[in-house]
This record gives C-alpha cells, sequence and structure tokens, in this order.
C-alpha cells in the first residue's frame, strides 16, 4: 500500500466513522416527565358548569370500571381484550393510550399481560398470547385474511376483524360457556397477524365538532403541494360523511366508537351493538361454515341483552345514562394536552422545530389546526381552535407501515394521519406501536408507494441541529 | 353501570366500583421477565382440555406453515381505491421507468438518463382521485432518513390530470402561479413564475425557499396531454440545482407538444380534450350502477377510438366494483367521433363517476 492510499483509508475510515455517530446525533428526549402530566382534564367550560363536570366526572369513573361476567358491573365477554376502557387508554391519565409501569407517570405494566395473575381471565382456559407483555404496548390483533381448510392464510380471502385475546371460559360466573382463544401462534407463524395499539381520546370533542365542510376547505388548500400528497377522506357508508375516529378513520363519532368498543373490546352489549360479538369467521363470515356463539355462552350476565342500557329509574343525567353515553361524555369533554413551550431543548428550539415542520412537508397531512363548528355541548368545543395535527384524510402510507386491513372505505395501506397532539407523553408509536422511538417512527413514513417520502427527503436534508429541533418540538407536544 | 347501583347495593356497588386500575397494578419489580417467549411460549394456545370446548371462529393450529402458507411481507395485498385499466398495453401515465439509469415515462414521451448516483429508494404512491401523480421520486444518498444529515438533494417527477384537477388552472401556467400565489408563509419566492426551455420545450420555472430549513425548492413546469408535468428539485444548495436544470436542458427528451397553454395531444398520441364525453358527443349512455362503495371520487381518463367507441379506460382511483361497473357501462356508450380538418382522430378525455369532490373556488382563479 502506497502512503498515499493509506491515507485515502484513513480519510474513508474517518468519513464512516462521522457516518457512523451522526445518528447519535439526534435522539428522542423520551416520554416529557419533567412538566408534570399534561393532560385528562376536562375543558374549561365543563369544569366551570357542576352539572356538567359531574356529568363528566361520571364517564371518568365509568371509563375507568371494571366489568365482571355478572354481577354489579355485568356483561363482560364471552370474548374480550380487557375488562375496562380505561385501562388501555391509560397513559398519561386516563383517556390517553398504552401505558407502562417504568416510564412516566409510571401508569402501570401492560394490563393485559396481567390477566392472568389478576384472575381476570382462567389459566386453565387462557393463555397471554406472546406478543402480549408486561413493557407493552396493550394490542388488538387482526388476523388480515382468512385461513383455508388446510390451515394456510387465504390472501383471496381478506379478513381484518379484530381477534379477542380472550375467553371469559373458566371463570367462576362464566358457567358452562367453553370458548378457545383465536390460533395467535399460527397466525404469526403465517405473518398473518397486525395489531392496533389504542389511540389516546384527548380532545376528541373537537375532532368531532369538525365541520366536513372544514376538512374539505383544507383538503383543497393543500391541492398541489410540492410533496406529491394527495390524500382522501374515509366516508361513512350510508350517509356519505367524513368519518374520522381510529387509526383508519373508520368510525364517524365517538357515541359510535364506545358502543363499538365496548362490545368488541369488552364484549359488553349495548343499544347500538346489541348481540354479544362472535370472533370473525365465528358468524360464519369467510365461509367458515359456523353459525355464533354457543348457546352456553350467551346471556351470561342473565340479564337479557343489552346488557348496558339507559335507566328509566335514574334521578339524574348521570344515573339515567347509559355507560356508552357516559363514555362518550367523558371523551368529548377532555380537553386536548397541553404542549409546553419550554421542554425539551427550550422555546427556540421548540419555536423552530414548529416552523421546520411545515417547511419540510410534515403539515401537509399533519395539518396543525382546524377550527370547530358551534357547539351545545359545551362552549370550550365550539368555534375553538383544535390543535390536532392532522388533516383526518387517509394517506398511502408504503409497504412498510401497511397492515393489509381495509376498514370502510381505507385500504389496507392507507392510514389516518396520525392526531400529534400529546405526542410528548406518548410512550408507543404507530398504528401497531412497532416502535417507542420518534426518530424510527418518523423515518417509518418512507417506504414503497408512501405519500409522505418527499416529506421524510426533506426532513432528512435538514442539518442535524434541525432535525433535533424538529424532534424538540414534537415532543413539546 | 350506574343505576343498578340502587336501595341495599349501594354499597356493595361503591366498593366495586372502586377497584380502580391503579390497584391491580403491580410494583415494576414483580413485573415477570420481559421477554415474551421465556413469559408465555411454552404455554402457547395450549390445547384446552375441556373437551366441549368451542374452537370459534377462523383459525389454524400450524405454527410451522409452508411457504406457500405465509402472507408475503412488505406486499399491498389489501387495496382499496386505486387505479387500473382495461388492458396492458396502452401506456399509463403512473407507468414510469428507471432501466439503466434512463427515466422514462412512455405515457408522457420523457425519457431522461440520470446523472451518476440518482436513484430511487421508495417507488411513488398510486395517483389519488384529484388526479394527482408522483412519477418517480429520486435521491442520490442511501438515507433518506432522519440521524443522518442528506444533502444530496432530490428529485420528484410528477403529474396534475387537468381533466380531474381540483385547482382553477387550465393549463401549466396557471397551475404554476397558482402554487406561487398560495405558497405558505415560512416559504420565501427566490425566482417568480419565468419561462424557460427544458429539452427544447418551453416549462415555468419557479423558485423558492425555506429560510428556516435552508432549503430550496425548484419547480420546473410543462403541459403534456392534457397534463401539468412538474419536477420538483430540492436542495440545500441551489447551485447543485442548476446544475441539474442545465443537464436536464441538455439530456432530457420531451415530446414536441410540450407547452405552457397547449399540451393538448395529437401527432402519435390521440387529441385530448377536457369535458369531451358530455353534451351532444354522446350518442348513446348507460350508467353505471354503484352498490358498494358510492361516496369517493372515481376519475376515469378514456380513449376514444375512430368510430366514437372507447378503446381504452384508465382508473385512477376506483375500488374493484367501481371499476367493473363502470368498465361495462362506459363498453357500452357510444361516442360522436372526432373530426379536426374532416379527419377522424382518436380522443383522450375524462369522466369523473362517483361523488365529484368540490372544485377549489372559482375566486381563487389565478390568470397568467
Ligand atoms: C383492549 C384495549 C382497549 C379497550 C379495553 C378499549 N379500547 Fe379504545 N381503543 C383501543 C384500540 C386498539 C384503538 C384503536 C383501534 C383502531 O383504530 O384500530 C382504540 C381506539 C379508541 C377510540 C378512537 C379514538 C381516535 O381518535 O381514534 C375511542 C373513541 C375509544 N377507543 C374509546 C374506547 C372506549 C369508550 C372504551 C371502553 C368502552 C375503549 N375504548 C376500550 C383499545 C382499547
Ligand atoms: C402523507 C401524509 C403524511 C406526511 C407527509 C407525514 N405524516 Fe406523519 N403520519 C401520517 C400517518 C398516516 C401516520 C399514521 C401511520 C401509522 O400509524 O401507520 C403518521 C404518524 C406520525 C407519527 C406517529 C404518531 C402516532 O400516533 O404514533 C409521527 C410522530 C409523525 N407522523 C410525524 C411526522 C413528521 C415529523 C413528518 C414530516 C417529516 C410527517 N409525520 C409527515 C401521515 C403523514
Amino acid at each position: 500500500m502506497t502512503r498515499r492510499n493509506i491515507r485515502i483509508l484513513t480519510l474513508t475510515i474517518a468519513t464512516l466513522f462521522l457516518a457512523g455517530t451522526a445518528f447519535a446525533q439526534i435522539n428522542d428526549p423520551g416520554v416529557r416527565s419533567t412538566t408534570g402530566v399534561n393532560a385528562g382534564q376536562p375543558l374549561a367550560s365543563v369544569s366551570a358548569n357542576p352539572a356538567d363536570l359531574a356529568f363528566f366526572n361520571a364517564g371518568l369513573g365509568q371509563f375507568n370500571e371494571q366489568q365482571t361476567v355478572t354481577g354489579d358491573n355485568p356483561g363482560l365477554g364471552p370474548r374480550f381484550n380487557l375488562d375496562g376502557c380505561g385501562g388501555c387508554h391509560s397513559q398519561p391519565a386516563p383517556g390517553g393510550t398504552s401505558p407502562s409501569a417504568n416510564i412516566f407517570p409510571n401508569v402501570g405494566p401492560n394490563p393485559q399481560s396481567q390477566a392472568i395473575a389478576n384472575g381476570l381471565v382462567s389459566s386453565s382456559t387462557n393463555t397471554i398470547p406472546s406478543f402480549v407483555t408486561a413493557t407493552g404496548p396493550v394490542r388488538e390483533a387482526r388476523f388480515p385474511f382468512f385461513f383455508n381448510a388446510n390451515g394456510t392464510a387465504n390472501v383471496n380471502n381478506p379478513n381484518g376483524g379484530v381477534e379477542d385475546l380472550f375467553t371469559v371460559s373458566g371463570r367462576a360466573d362464566a358457567g358452562t360457556c367453553s370458548l378457545t382463544q383465536p390460533g395467535f401462534a399460527a397466525a404469526q407463524a403465517a405473518n398473518n397477524l397486525i395489531f392496533r395499539i389504542p389511540t389516546p381520546v384527548f380532545g376528541s370533542g373537537l375532532m368531532s365538532n369538525i365541520d366536513d365542510s372544514t376538512l374539505l376547505k383544507n383538503q383543497a388548500a393543500q391541492a398541489g403541494n410540492a410533496f406529491g400528497v394527495a390524500g382522501a377522506f374515509n366516508r361513512n357508508g350510508n350517509d356519505g360523511t367524513i368519518s374520522r375516529f381510529g387509526w383508519k378513520a373508520q368510525n364517524k363519532s365517538l357515541l359510535l366508537f364506545a358502543g363499538e368498543a365496548y362490545n368488541v373490546e369488552m364484549g359488553i352489549t349495548n343499544e347500538i351493538f346489541m348481540q354479544d360479538r362472535p370472533l370473525p369467521g365465528e358468524d360464519g363470515a369467510g365461509g367458515t361454515g359456523q353459525t355464533g356463539l354457543p348457546a352456553n355462552c350467551l346471556n351470561l350476565a342473565k340479564i337479557g341483552y343489552p346488557e348496558d342500557i339507559t335507566h328509566s329509574n335514574g334521578t339524574d343525567a348521570s344515573s339515567s345514562a347509559s355507560d356508552i353515553t357516559l363514555f362518550k361524555v367523558f371523551m368529548e369533554d377532555l380537553a386536548p394536552p397541553t404542549p409546553s413551550t419550554t421542554v425539551p431543548g427550550g422555546s427556540t428550539s421548540i419555536s423552530r422545530g414548529r416552523t421546520l415542520f411545515s417547511s419540510v412537508g410534515c403539515a401537509v397531512c399533519h395539518t396543525p389546526s382546524l377550527t370547530t363548528q358551534p357547539s351545545h355541548l359545551t362552549a370550550g368545543l365550539g368555534n375553538a381552535t383544535a390543535n390536532l395535527f392532522s388533516d383526518l384524510e387517509v394517506h398511502h402510507m408504503g409497504t412498510g407501515l401497511a397492515d393489509n386491513v381495509s376498514q370502510g372505505g381505507a385500504g389496507g395501506d392507507q392510514f389516518r394521519t396520525a392526531p400529534l397532539w400529546g405526542l410528548g407523553q406518548r410512550i408507543f408509536f404507530l398504528h401497531d406501536g412497532r416502535t417507542n422511538n420518534l426518530v424510527t417512527a418518523i423515518n417509518a413514513h418512507g417506504s414503497n408507494g408512501s405519500e409522505a417520502n418527499a416529506s421524510l427527503n426533506a426532513a432528512a436534508a435538514l442539518s442535524l441541529t434541525d432535525q433535533q429541533n424538529l424532534i424538540n418540538f414534537l415532543r413539546s407536544l | 353501570m350506574k343505576s343498578r347501583c340502587s336501595g341495599s347495593l349501594i354499597a356493595i356497588c361503591v366498593l366495586a366500583s372502586f377497584t380502580a386500575w391503579g390497584q391491580r397494578i403491580q410494583p415494576a419489580q414483580d413485573i415477570p421477565s420481559q421477554n415474551p417467549r421465556a413469559q408465555n411460549a411454552p404455554a402457547q394456545n395450549a390445547p384446552v382440555q375441556s373437551g366441549s370446548s368451542v374452537n370459534g371462529g377462523d383459525f389454524s393450529t400450524i405454527t410451522e406453515p409452508t411457504s406457500e402458507g405465509i402472507v408475503p411481507k412488505d406486499t399491498i395485498i389489501v387495496k382499496g381505491a386505486w387505479s387500473s385499466a382495461s388492458d396492458s398495453t396502452t401506456s399509463l401515465p403512473e407507468a414510469a421507468s428507471l432501466t439503466n439509469n434512463v427515466f422514462t415515462d412512455e405515457y408522457f414521451g420523457i425519457t431522461y438518463p440520470l446523472p451518476s448516483g440518482w436513484f430511487q429508494k421508495f417507488t411513488p404512491p398510486p395517483p389519488s382521485d384529484s388526479g394527482r401523480y408522483v412519477l418517480a421520486q429520486l435521491g442520490r444518498s442511501g438515507s433518506f432518513q432522519l440521524g443522518q444529515s442528506d444533502s444530496s438533494g432530490s428529485i420528484m417527477f410528477a403529474a396534475q390530470d387537468m381533466f380531474f384537477t381540483p385547482l382553477p388552472a387550465a393549463n401549466a401556467r396557471q397551475f404554476v402561479s397558482y402554487s406561487r400565489n398560495h405558497l405558505p408563509d415560512y416559504y420565501q419566492v427566490e425566482l417568480k413564475p419565468t419561462q424557460t426551455t427544458v429539452g427544447g420545450q418551453p416549462f415555468m420555472f419557479f423558485a423558492y425557499w425555506s429560510p428556516d430549513a435552508e432549503l430550496h425548492w425548484y419547480v420546473l413546469a410543462t403541459q403534456i396531454r392534457c397534463h401539468t408535468v412538474e419536477i420538483v428539485l430540492m436542495n440545500r444548495d441551489p447551485k447543485a440545482m442548476e446544475e441539474l436544470v442545465r443537464d436536464m436542458s441538455n439530456k432530457m427528451k420531451l415530446p414536441a407538444e410540450a407547452s405552457l397553454t397547449g399540451g393538448t395531444g395529437g401527432g402519435s398520441v390521440p387529441v385530448c380534450i377536457k369535458d369531451y364525453a358530455a353534451g351532444e358527443n354522446v350518442l348513446e349512455r348507460v350508467e353505471p350502477v354503484l352498490t358498494q362503495q358510492r361516496h369517493n371520487a372515481i376519475p376515469v381518463r378514456i380513449i376514444i377510438d375512430k368510430q366514437g367507441q372507447v378503446r381504452h379506460m384508465h382508473f385512477l382511483s376506483a375500488y374493484p366494483e367501481q371499476q367493473k361497473v363502470i368498465s361495462d357501462a362506459l363498453k357500452q356508450w357510444k361516442f360522436r367521433p372526432y373530426e379536426r380538418n374532416g379527419q377522424r382522430l382518436e380522443v383522450e378525455t375524462g369522466i369523473m363517476f362517483g361523488a365529484a369532490p368540490p372544485a377549489v373556488l372559482a375566486t381563487d382563479r389565478t390568470t397568467d
């Protein structure tokens, strides 16, 4: 080797070294813990009105209540993912998302991982699926495709429905109902298993109160953007209006989501979901030939259907209201999270990051704010600025994020622009909670077929200092 | 549950509702092994002992499937509204290719041999229901990821179908002035829309930058076959972009029709006319009856042959059922053949089915 070659080699090594360390120069500061818990409070207009506040608190109580099969909080199962809304929606406060015992504010381990330890399910009939761990995230599982009779995944027969993790079988209050859990290990081996983590509901009352015309105008205002972004709305099948809740904007309203979650996540029938829900396939869908849940697994609460009702003997709003109404009231009255102006990184970094977020095209999808329509519910919801950082459109996010589940008008690669408010105190990111690193979550925007590729390219062209400013801004939310 | 707690039950109810989440949470040190396999693998889906148990739902018990049983990774199988065409021989705008480092879009008649080092890391998204295409997105570094400052910039080839554009712009010139007039305030114009030449054809050229991000954008646009074709360059260093523009100017091949306000096909490709499939031009028409999805916009670009029959259909964005129902209907439509100077010509136009998106307000109209 000549001396010149050695010099070049040394230079190359030095460059490689620099490139290698470059990654270390930007980092996700993690959950914002120094500013207290910045979410979970009712809107100021709710706090100011004693009757509204009482209604909100009753909703909060119901949201955190744990249901059982029979007894005073009846209706759980026969299939379910957990026994209360507040178990899954808990970080950093009730209404939020997947918790952790080790990360501020240390809400607790993934409650699904404790289902046997806590006696929620029987260990003789249930196992904790391998993908449910104490460190989280809380998971909802779906099989994108039905299986063939020979046990192989059939990509021509889409399924996509929620596969509840647990059954009530073996519980003292479940009688003779004997159900098995879905075949998660086999589905995982066939790569026919996808996850969803809970979306937080802070500020959801504002989101539900944005008029369709506001969303359409915002979409039109982005037309012709230089990032190649052009999204669509997921529309409600019957009336064609814009739906907006869930990872694919598959649900129209909070009441609908509450009813569906009570039914799907917890197995509790209610006034808008009147029947106990069988698994996909158990209902005969996909050509399985089955005809629903067995008779000895129905009406386990022995009170008839629906298990949750509006009470004719109530004495005030909250004692008359159905549970799903209480959930709705609680969720819609939750104020959006309060961003920090100084943490992390200081106010200069955060405000610079905010501008960069727009300059590199993130804001084409993550619309910083939208204005709500007048509200009959509470003053705080009307003509208000919702700083949600979402256009509530669904976008093609490419092969890297696609989950091959179609919901309403959204295809297997389309997702609602995730609202980013409250991001600073979130632990898990993306629809399946695949990462707790904000940098990884942003990099996942790039893959074959993603509308966000050009925006990610622009963000990657920022100086490392400015990339850090962008991350700091996001963690300030 | 609330008012079922009445009379003597109240005490129990209060107790029950106090079982809040916090109480069943174990202290952190009690958390069992955090390795999912170690924790649960042995018991995973162990067969339930009870002989009467019901194996409900959609099941497999095969935990080591053969390769045919495995859903392919990184593949979009379940598609929503997507693009498709009635035949595989007629070229499509989105079917750009990069072979031997030459960017080719047969539909638009564009070729450009990329300077060395440029490649496409990720393929673009499908066309949108507003007629927006990303044809290619090129970069030079391998990263496109945060964590490494990538100063190599990018080139995006994009197009807007002017049959379906929601913008109040009829051609490339107006499209660019619309972009300039609606440039968000965090950008600053560096060069107001100006006419230039690329590959011997007229283009609009417009440049802006973000003083905060220290990034520059160059937008070059021309009109071909009733589409505004855009080349968007992004870089930290405007000099690098100037070099690229020079390179494109020398090496890019474009069709002779490419122009700022013309670009309406003809010659070896069909003539394109917006809204040709309307009024007296339609001699026979069969309405498609959509049964499942009905609320989305379904832009369909068609080529009408010299006999007035639909020869080619391109669905920019449609659900499979819509694609079938609309193509069954369109095959039965009959048009007045298009004539120019006594000669019959093939004509290309667009029809919007489904629920058309509202156009951007006409008060926003921009003129040249
Ligand atoms: C087993 C965990 C779990 C339980 C229990 C649960 N959820 Fe959820 N929740 C989720 C998941 C996962 C999602 C995201 C679903 C999706 O879009 O795929 C979600 C989403 C939501 C959303 C949508 C918010 C948005 O903006 O997208 C609402 C509203 C909601 N849940 C309300 C409730 C209510 C009310 C209850 C109690 C009746 C409840 N959830 C119980 C896991 C849970
Ligand atoms: C094409 C639209 C689009 C663009 C552009 C875009 N995003 Fe997103 N973003 C999404 C969608 C859709 C999701 C949800 C994806 C999923 O969960 O699979 C998301 C999710 C996220 C998340 C995770 C949020 C959560 O709830 O887990 C972060 C953080 C984020 N985006 C930041 C950014 C940043 C920073 C940029 C700019 C570099 C950006 N996004 C550009 C559409 C976009």
